[in-house]
């Protein structure tokens, strides 16, 4: 038995072709045997991964990016001190024997070339100016892009400095490898991440997305355009330089999402409050942000208009055959949550109770908040 | 009295996969023995690395699925961004994917691959013992799918379902009478799937008579047998078809 968080929303997208197939049109699907739009769950999951939300909510947690690291364990090293103080910049007593400048030097370019191509510092000859030589060394020491460390990483490079300090010796190949052991990212813990070749690696999605369908029939709308070159003055023609056509529709999606709180906590080894944190990134994301396809011809950004958030043991479902007959008229979003409304309660009553308790949010008619929604997710488990 | 376990498996889309090698990820119109005992084995909370406990499930049960509708193919377009072979080998593994993907553009490719799904398929299924001590009973499976370990879907982790499993344990001397002895209380919830009607097409695995009255029986063979969920090979069985009258307690 596990607890499950659902999420189902409406979202309404103005004209726009956020995720198209192979000839560029916007993605379809049948349900009900009408004609929807629809917006795979990969699209969905890459914007929300892809998000600042995400990025932000994780940063500190998830520890620092850095090209760095290098020359921080060169200090570590040479000054004795841990490799977290030093990150740190605490003024720390050193933890074990101090290692001579050259012998650091070496050994640190040797693990950062771990996790990058080491940058090739400015040399003296090549330019007039002259060079600090301690400027030059902590270049050296650096990787060209950006690397991500975990804490748990970082406190496997401290473990090494210690060994490596202790024995004196240079790190074999095999210290090395330790460094690339787990680092499981909330992303990965999330969505998963399946490997063939190194399935040690592999992580079973804790959260389950499905493909956002329209609530109502689409019919797929062709825009035949024409760019005219600047600089044809009309001296020869006064033609179009360029013809197209591109295809787009807007629609009112239902979107539904499942969270295996027990799983997700679990692939983030029992981190209670990562788990928590990763369960309110994914609903704000889910909330505010959508894919981002041909986002400079259409802008159609936007936020969820409505939330319905449940939480319980029960076996999921979600609430799209609310929508197997396409919603009519001419208020689609308040037919569509009296829809789902009623469903949800239709169910319960022939099926008994699906979900231990839920949350409501109508941006339409100011009920309800994105806040209490997120209290509710993330609120006391059972 | 025969015991049978009877769900029933609804959501919009669903794709129970076929033989797929590369690109081409195709799925089939009805159940396959792997995705059922998928679903079953993920409510009890069987992992796929658990080579024994998958074996022990394969290998006690038989399944008979009732499609009512087949549905509409969909074929999705599907593309992956991915670093390039030398980015991954250097800076494996990521930490995200947002920073998988903060390597220089020219450095990203595109996979491309189409899967299949079908929209708008019902389909009841029945689990029966094929062995004398099955390693769990069919209450305890009715019981952990009603709360699941984890989550339950229809072939792809993106078909979610869309309707409660609503298990039942029944007795019957055949399949006909199982599948009459069940009810589903939400005929008014599904009115709107499209192609229901008296007719359906029965699938099982076993020899024994199923009780139901059928003309043409066809047998064809499908490679839907999980041997290894890490490695993901499946062998072959004999899986039968006949065109059927759908009882009226499921129809």
């Amino acid at each position: 038995m596990s607890e499950f968080i659902q999420l189902h929303m409406l979202v309404s997208y103005p004209p726009s072709n956020l995720n198209r197939d192979d000839l560029g049109k916007p993605k379809t699907a049948r349900m009900g045997g009408a004609q929807r739009l629809r917006v795979s769950s990969q699209s969905l999951k890459r914007a929300w991964r892809e998000s600042e939300i995400f990025q932000e909510a994780f940063d500190g947690h998830l520890g620092i990016r850095t090209k760095e690291m290098g020359w921080q364990v060169y200090r570590a090293l040479k000054s004795g001190q841990g490799l977290a103080d030093v990150l740190a910049e605490n003024e720390s007593a050193p933890v074990r024997p101090a290692i001579e400048e050259k012998k650091a030097v070496a050994w640190a370019q040797q693990i950062a070339g771990r996790f990058g191509k080491l940058k090739k510092p400015k040399d003296s000859k090549d330019d007039d100016e002259k060079v600090d030589p301690e400027k030059q060394k902590k270049e050296s020491l650096c990787v060209e892009q950006m690397v991500h460390f975990s804490p748990a990483e970082i406190a496997a490079i401290d473990d090494l400095l210690g060994r490596l300090a202790e024995g004196g010796k240079k790190p074999e190949e095999k210290d090395l490898e330790l460094l690339r052991a787990e680092r499981t990212g909330v992303d990965i813990a999330m969505f998963g991440r399946m490997l063939a070749a190194s399935p040690a690696f592999n992580c079973d999605a804790a959260v389950q997305v499905a493909h956002a369908i329209t609530v109502h029939k689409v019919a797929v709308e062709d825009d035949y355009f024409t760019a005219v070159d600047d600089l044809n003055h009309r001296d020869e023609d006064s033609g179009a330089g360029h013809v197209g056509q591109a295809e787009f529709a807007a629609g009112l999606f239902y979107a539904y999402l499942c969270v295996n709180r027990d799983l997700l906590a679990e692939n983030l080894d029992g981190d209670e409050e990562l788990t928590d944190r990763g369960v309110e990134a994914l609903v704000e994301a889910a909330a505010k942000v959508g894919p981002k396809g041909k986002q400079n011809s259409f802008a159609s950004r936007a936020y969820a208009s409505y939330i319905l958030a449940e939480r319980g043991s029960e076996q999921p479902r979600s609430l799209s055959v609310a929508f197997l007959k396409p919603v009519e008229g001419d208020d689609y979003l308040t037919a569509a949550v009296d829809e789902l409304r009623t469903t949800r309660q239709n169910m319960e009553k022939v099926y008994g109770a699906c979900a231990d308790g839920c949350v409501e949010m109508n941006a339409a008619t100011g009920e309800g908040s994105l806040d209490e929604v997120l209290a509710f997710v993330t609120g006391d488990h059972a | 009295m025969p015991e049978f376990l009877i769900v029933r498996l609804y959501g919009p889309l669903a794709s129970w996969g076929g033989i797929a090698v590369g690109q081409y990820r195709p799925a089939e119109s009805h159940p396959s023995w792997s995705g059922v005992l998928g679903l079953v084995a993920a409510a009890l909370g069987i992992r796929r690395e658990d080579v024994a406990g998958q074996a022990a499930l394969r290998e006690s049960y038989h399944m008979a699925t009732l499609v009512h509708t087949e549905g509409t193919l969909l074929r999705d377009y599907h593309t992956t961004q991915v670093p390039s072979a030398t980015v991954k080998k250097r800076a494996w593994p990521f930490a995200t994917r947002r920073e998988e993907l903060s390597v220089p553009r020219d450095h990203l490719n595109t996979i491309l691959s189409s899967r299949e799904y079908y929209c708008d398929t019902l389909a009841t299924v029945a689990l029966w013992p094929m062995v004398d001590d099955p390693p769990y009973s069919l209450a305890e499976i009715a019981e952990a799918l009603r709360h699941p370990a984890f989550v339950p879907y229809l072939g792809r982790k993106s078909c979610p379902l869309a309707l409660p499993l609503l298990p039942q344990v029944v007795e019957g001397a055949d399949l006909y009478e199982a599948f009459s002895a069940v009810r589903f209380p939400d005929q008014e919830i599904l009115a709107d799937i499209p192609g229901r009607g008296d007719s359906g097409t029965l699938f099982w695995d076993s020899e024994g008579e199923t009780g139901f009255e059928s003309e043409n029986t066809y047998t064809a063979p499908r490679r839907d047998v999980p041997l290894d969920r890490m490695t993901w090979q499946f062998a072959e069985r004999d899986e039968h078809r006949a065109q059927v009258l759908v009882p009226e307690g499921v129809r």
